[in-house]
């Protein structure tokens, strides 16, 4: 019996100097972490001896190795306009790598240029799906706060709960970073974790270092509204005395500021004691209103008087006047 | 004897060495490898390539499969083709020989990458792509004794 058993490796020079040529795309839907790549060639030919034979190689065997990659970005549309209080940042994380991975999280809110620090209450996964946040459904994570195992390509929705401190000012703005790294290690693309990827495979960190970080802002949106109150007297005999029969002109001036807007702004005062309102005297902003209630914004009685002005944006300001008699 | 011999030659056809199943009668044997391209960059920013062992491989990755062939027989072989099916998480990159003769229907129809088509999903023909390809193979009228040589394609990991 004879046995031989022949290996020669030589390269082919016509094809080296095209190697050059290229540079590696790398995708983020790759083939899965684990998949075996198995290679045989087959030969047919003729030997004049009866039908064609035929003889396989051998099967070359190699295993994909895991990539870690992760992306993380912001769900919010913009700066969410916030009072002072508890706000939440929407996030989603996801695993761009091509095998099962689990992510560390991490909140920062003590990000440079903010013009003041939100203190973060904790992090959650939106465990439904529904993209809002549910306190008691979607439950906070415990430290180290981490993802459950993703799935390649796998992204999930990720609140970040934080407290507007009471001193924020109006139109002051806050950052937030939200970062995941990958479990199984991060570091300089291509750094290998041996025999840590999906069965047994190695891990390897991927050109998102296997961490990111995306932000999501606060701006403070606080309004006030301003409300002075003026009069001046007008006697019978055309001074300015305070006598029975003198009218009063009340003037309220309501003063709107702030960078957004307030909503039912209704503008009331009562008719002082010994004054009679004088019928049909009630304006705004220099335009007669009815007494009558419902027609108009504003509404008078022997007792008092109002007028809504509704939504009113930052910057506007207002004023009603009436007249009353000194009885 | 015979029976520690028959087991070292199970033991061998199960290890997928070059090693003809029936060794009298096959004078052509084929062996196969592969190794991975590796592209590297120094501090001048040039970069150079070489081939290493697949050790760690990603998608994205290239890598070159090879196939060895030698007539160890005493007479020439004729219509020697190799035919050799791409692994499914492969594609043929796009630099591979433009001469080669490959398939994109498994095995049917083989030409020129050039002059194949695949339906597209609306049933209209379309060019084919390095990625549509299923298998590549060689083709050589005669091989003479003890002749040798080597078969190579480059892919990338999807």
């Amino acid at each position: 019996m004879r046995m031989k058993t022949q290996r020669t490796i030589y390269f082919s020079l016509a094809i080296l100097p095209l190697l050059t040529l290229f540079a590696a795309p790398v995708h983020a839907e790759g083939v899965s972490a684990g998949s075996l790549i198995e290679n045989t060639a087959t030969a047919t030919y003729d030997d004049g001896d009866g039908p064609p034979k035929t003889v396989d190689s051998n099967t070359v065997v190699v295993a994909v190795d895991e990539l870690l990659d992760v992306t993380v970005t912001s769900l919010d549309p913009g700066p969410i306009a916030t009072n002072p209080g508890q706000e939440v940042l929407t996030f989603e994380v996801t695993n761009t790598g091509n095998g099962p991975e689990a992510f560390e999280l991490t909140a920062n809110p003590a990000v440079g240029g903010n013009d003041f620090d939100t203190t973060i209450d904790g992090i959650a996964i939106d465990t439904n799906g529904n993209g809002t946040y549910d306190p008691g459904v979607d439950t906070l994570l415990t430290g180290p706060e981490t993802t459950p195992v993703l799935a390649e390509d796998e992204n999930i929705t990720v609140f970040v709960i934080t407290t507007v401190p009471a001193g924020a000012a109006d139109t002051e703005e806050s950052d937030v970073e939200l970062t995941a790294e990958a479990v199984t290690g991060t570091g300089a693309p291509g750094t290998t974790f041996a025999g840590e990827g999906v069965n047994g495979v190695d891990a390897i960190v991927g050109l998102t270092g296997a961490d990111d970080t995306a932000t999501g802002s606060f701006i403070v949106g606080v309004t006030t509204v301003d409300l002075t109150k003026a009069f001046s007297v007008v006697d019978p005999f055309g001074g300015t005395s305070a006598v029975p029969g003198s009218v009063i002109t009340f003037t309220i001036t309501a003063d709107v500021t702030g960078s957004t807007s307030v909503d039912d702004l209704v503008i009331a005062d009562a008719i002082p004691a010994d004054t009679t309102y004088l019928a049909g005297t009630l304006t705004l902003d220099g335009n007669p209103l009815t007494d009558a209630a419902g027609d108009d914004a504003g509404e008078a009685s022997t007792t008092d008087i109002a007028v809504d002005l509704g939504t009113v944006a930052g910057g506007n300001t207002h004023a009603v006047t009436f007249d009353v008699t000194i009885d | 004897m015979t029976n520690f011999v028959k087991s070292l030659i199970a033991l061998v056809a199960l290890t997928g060495l070059a090693l003809p199943a029936a060794a009298q009668e096959q004078p052509i044997s084929l062996a196969g490898d592969v190794m991975m391209v590796k592209t590297e960059t120094n501090a001048a920013g040039e970069s150079t390539t070489k081939l290493v062992e697949p050790k760690t491989i990603v998608p994205g990755d290239r890598l070159i499969f090879g196939t060895d062939y030698s007539n160890s027989g005493s007479d020439a072989v004729e219509n020697f083709v190799v035919t050799n099916p791409l692994p499914a998480p492969v594609r043929l990159a796009s630099d591979a020989d433009p001469e080669l003769s490959v398939s994109v229907d498994g095995g049917k129809k083989w030409g020129k990458l050039a002059d194949l088509t695949v339906a597209s999903d609306a049933g209209e023909a379309r060019a084919a792509a390095h990625a549509d390809v299923t298998h590549v193979r060689w083709v050589l009228s005669v091989v003479a004794p003890g002749a040798k040589g080597r078969l190579e394609y480059p892919a990338i990991i999807r």
